[in-house]
C-alpha cells in the first residue's frame, strides 16, 4: 500500500516521504535498538537525520510479542493471573487487578471490603516502586553525569528493593506475585506488615527531596525543559493516558474520575497536573504522584477492615467459574496510564475461558507518539523523550 | 457531581446513536450490556460525531473473529464466518464516560479506518489487522505491527491453532 501523507498541522507528518525532503540535505539513517539501553527493552526505531536533527522516525515494536492474548483464550479465568503478571513487569500488581476486575464484572463476583482495601494499598505501593524505577532509569538516560554518575539510579533501585521486600513478605514472590484472584486476594496481610510499610514508605518519602536536589540542576533542566512537547489535542487523539496526559495539561485520572476499589472514599485524592507537556512536566507529575501514593498507602494501611479476603469460593478445580457470555470493558489507572481489558466471554460450553481478551496497554499508545514528537529534535533529545515516556516493552508487545 | 456528569453523557450517547446512527429503541432507553451494534457505514461518522461531542480520548479497538459454525442438525444452515470490531472512546475529566460500540463484518467486508479522526487508531488498527486480519479501509500504512512481516496467517483468529507449526526462524 502506498503511504499517503497524513497532514494534520501542526504535528509532523509520520508518513513523510524522505525523497521529497530537501535534495541538498545530507540525510543519514540511524537504527536505534532493538538492543540499546535507552530503549528500555527491545524497541527499534529507525531515525532519518538531517545533520543532528531528526526529520522522521519509524518505530518497530513487536520484538517481545509472546501472544499473551492468544494464550489467555486457552486458559480458564482462574489461570490467567500469573500470565498477565509478565506484561507490565514493572507493575505486575496492576496487571493482575486489571484482568481480575474484568472477570469479576463478567462473572458477577463480589470483592469483599478488606480485599478492596488491600488492592488499593498494593496498587499505590506498586506505583511508588514503578515511578522509582522510572526516575532512576530516566536519570541514567540523560547521561551518567547527572546526580554524580549512576547515583540516582542506584539510590532509586535501593528504595525499590525495599518495596520488593514488602511484597515478598506478603506474597512470597519478589516480582510475579500471583496474589490476586477472581473475587479477592490469595494472601492475607501478615502480622507486623503495616509497621514495615510505614517504615519503608517513610524512608522513601524522606529521600525524595534528596533526589530532587541531585537532579534539578541546570544540565537536567536544559535537557528536559521544552523538549518533547506533546500538546493536549495530540495526547488525547493518540490515547495517551496517565502521567503523559496529565503532563500535557489534561486533568484526568481514573482513580478520581471513574473510581474503583475504594478510591471513591478518598475525597482528597490530589491529581498532579502540569501544563507544559515537555519532559520536565512529565518528571514533575511523576514525582508528585510518588508523594501522593505514599500518602494514600500510609493513610489506608492503618484502616484496613477485618473480614474475608476473597469473595470467590476456594478454587478446587479449573473451570470453576462459568461465564454466561457477553462483553465488558474495564480500565484502571496504572503508573503508565489506563490499562484496559476488553473481555468477550463465550457462554455455555465456552464459558470456562475468555473467547477474546484484548489488553489495552498504556505504553503502546505512549510509543505511538514517537513519530509525532521526535522530528525536530536532536538524537540525544530523542533518548530523553523516550525515557520520559516510560515505555515497558513487555506490555507494548504482549 | 461526577456521577450526574456521567449520566448526562450516557443519555447523550444513547440519543446520538438512536437519532443519527440507526440503533433501534427509544431515544433514552438503556443500551445492550454488550455495547450497541452499529452498521459499518456509520462507523467513521459516529467516531467523528462523538469526538465533536466531547469523547476526545481514543481508548482502544478490539477485533474478534467468529468462525463459521455448522448447524446443529444437518438440515440447519451454517452460520457464516464473521468479524466484530469494538471501538472504545472516553470523555475526560471527572465523571469520565466510556462510549463503546460494535460493528459486525462479513468475512469479505472491510471497515473504515479511524486514523483521520484519531491518530491513535493508527497502531491499534495495524495490530488488529496483524493479529485478526480485519482490513481497515483508508489506513495509510496497514502493515503488521507485532508479527514478522513475512508471517503467514493471523494468530488471533479462532481457527488458528495455538500449536500451528511455523517455518524455522530466519
Amino acid at each position: 500500500m502506498t503511504p499517503v501523507a497524513l497532514a494534520r498541522a501542526p504535528w509532523p507528518d509520520p508518513y513523510l516521504n524522505v525523497d521529497d525532503y530537501d535534495p541538498e540535505a545530507d540525510l543519514m539513517v540511524i537504527n536505534l535498538g532493538p538492543q540499546h539501553p535507552s530503549t528500555h527493552g527491545v524497541f527499534r526505531v529507525v531515525l532519518y537525520l538531517d545533520g543532528e536533527i531528526i526529520i522522521k522516525a519509524i518505530p518497530h515494536p513487536g520484538y517481545l510479542h509472546r501472544g499473551v492474548e492468544k494464550l489467555c483464550e486457552k486458559l480458564t479465568y482462574a489461570q490467567i493471573t500469573p500470565i498477565v503478571d509478565k506484561n507490565d513487569y514493572v507493575a505486575p500488581m496492576l496487571n493482575e487487578q486489571a484482568v481480575n476486575m474484568a472477570f469479576e464484572k463478567m462473572l458477577g463476583v463480589e470483592v469483599p471490603l478488606r480485599a478492596r482495601y488491600m488492592r488499593t494499598i498494593l496498587a499505590e505501593i506498586q506505583r511508588v516502586a514503578s515511578h522509582l524505577l522510572w526516575l532512576g532509569t530516566f536519570a541514567m538516560d540523560l547521561g551518567g553525569a547527572l546526580g554524580g554518575g549512576t547515583s540516582v539510579f542506584m539510590y532509586c533501585f535501593r528504595e525499590r528493593e525495599s518495596i520488593l521486600n514488602l511484597f515478598e513478605d506478603l506474597t512470597g514472590c519478589r516480582f510475579h506475585y500471583n496474589t490476586h484472584t477472581v473475587g479477592g486476594q490469595r494472601h492475607d496481610i501478615p502480622a507486623g506488615w503495616a509497621a514495615k510499610v510505614h517504615q519503608t514508605l517513610e524512608a522513601i518519602s524522606q529521600r525524595i527531596p534528596e533526589y530532587e536536589t541531585m537532579l534539578e540542576h541546570p544540565i537536567f533542566v536544559r535537557r528536559t525543559k521544552g523538549v518533547g512537547v506533546i500538546d493536549a489535542d495530540l495526547a488525547l487523539e493518540l490515547g495517551l493516558t496517565g502521567p503523559l496526559l496529565r503532563a500535557s495539561g489534561v486533568d484526568h485520572d481514573l482513580r478520581r474520575d471513574a473510581p474503583y476499589h475504594i478510591y471513591d472514599q478518598l475525597k482528597d485524592l490530589a491529581v498532579a497536573v502540569e501544563s507544559e507537556g515537555d519532559c520536565m512536566a512529565r518528571y514533575k507529575v511523576r514525582v508528585k504522584e510518588l508523594r501522593e501514593s505514599i500518602r494514600i498507602a500510609r493513610m489506608l494501611i492503618d484502616n484496613v477492615p477485618e473480614g474475608p479476603i476473597s469473595g470467590g469460593r476456594p478454587i478446587k478445580q479449573p473451570g470453576q467459574f462459568k461465564a454466561k457470555g457477553g462483553q465488558v470493558y474495564v480500565g484502571i489507572e496504572t503508573p503508565r496510564g489506563e490499562l484496559g481489558t476488553y473481555l468477550i466471554a463465550g457462554g455455555g460450553k465456552m464459558g470456562d475461558t475468555p473467547y477474546r481478551l484484548k489488553i489495552r496497554p498504556p505504553s503502546l499508545h505512549a510509543l505511538a507518539c514517537v513519530p509525532y514528537v521526535f522530528p525536530g529534535h536532536s538524537l540525544s533529545d530523542a533518548v530523553a523523550i523516550l525515557g520520559s515516556l516510560d515505555p515497558i516493552m513487555g506490555e507494548v508487545d504482549r | 457531581m461526577s456521577e450526574s456528569e456521567n449520566n448526562t453523557r450516557e443519555l447523550a450517547f444513547r440519543r446520538l446513536l438512536r437519532a443519527q446512527f440507526g440503533v433501534e429503541g427509544e431515544p433514552e432507553a438503556p443500551l445492550p450490556d454488550d455495547g450497541p451494534l452499529v452498521a459499518r457505514e456509520h462507523h467513521k461518522a459516529l467516531a467523528k460525531a462523538l469526538q465533536a461531542a466531547g469523547w476526545r480520548l481514543y481508548v482502544t479497538c478490539a477485533a474478534t473473529h467468529f468462525p463459521a459454525v455448522p448447524g446443529k442438525k444437518p438440515t440447519d444452515a451454517t452460520t457464516p464466518e464473521c468479524f466484530e470490531v469494538a471501538t472504545v472512546l472516553r470523555s475526560v475529566g471527572p465523571g469520565t464516560h466510556v462510549a463503546r460500540w460494535r460493528v459486525k463484518l462479513a468475512a469479505d467486508e472491510t471497515i473504515d479506518s479511524l486514523v483521520r479522526v484519531f491518530v491513535g487508531a493508527d497502531w491499534q488498527e495495524r495490530e488488529q489487522f496483524d493479529l485478526v486480519g480485519v482490513i481497515f479501509a483508508g489506513h495509510p500504512d496497514l502493515r503488521r505491527l507485532m508479527m514478522p512481516e513475512d508471517w503467514v496467517g493471523h494468530p488471533l483468529r479462532r481457527d488458528y491453532a495455538i500449536d500451528t507449526p511455523h517455518a524455522p526462524w530466519r
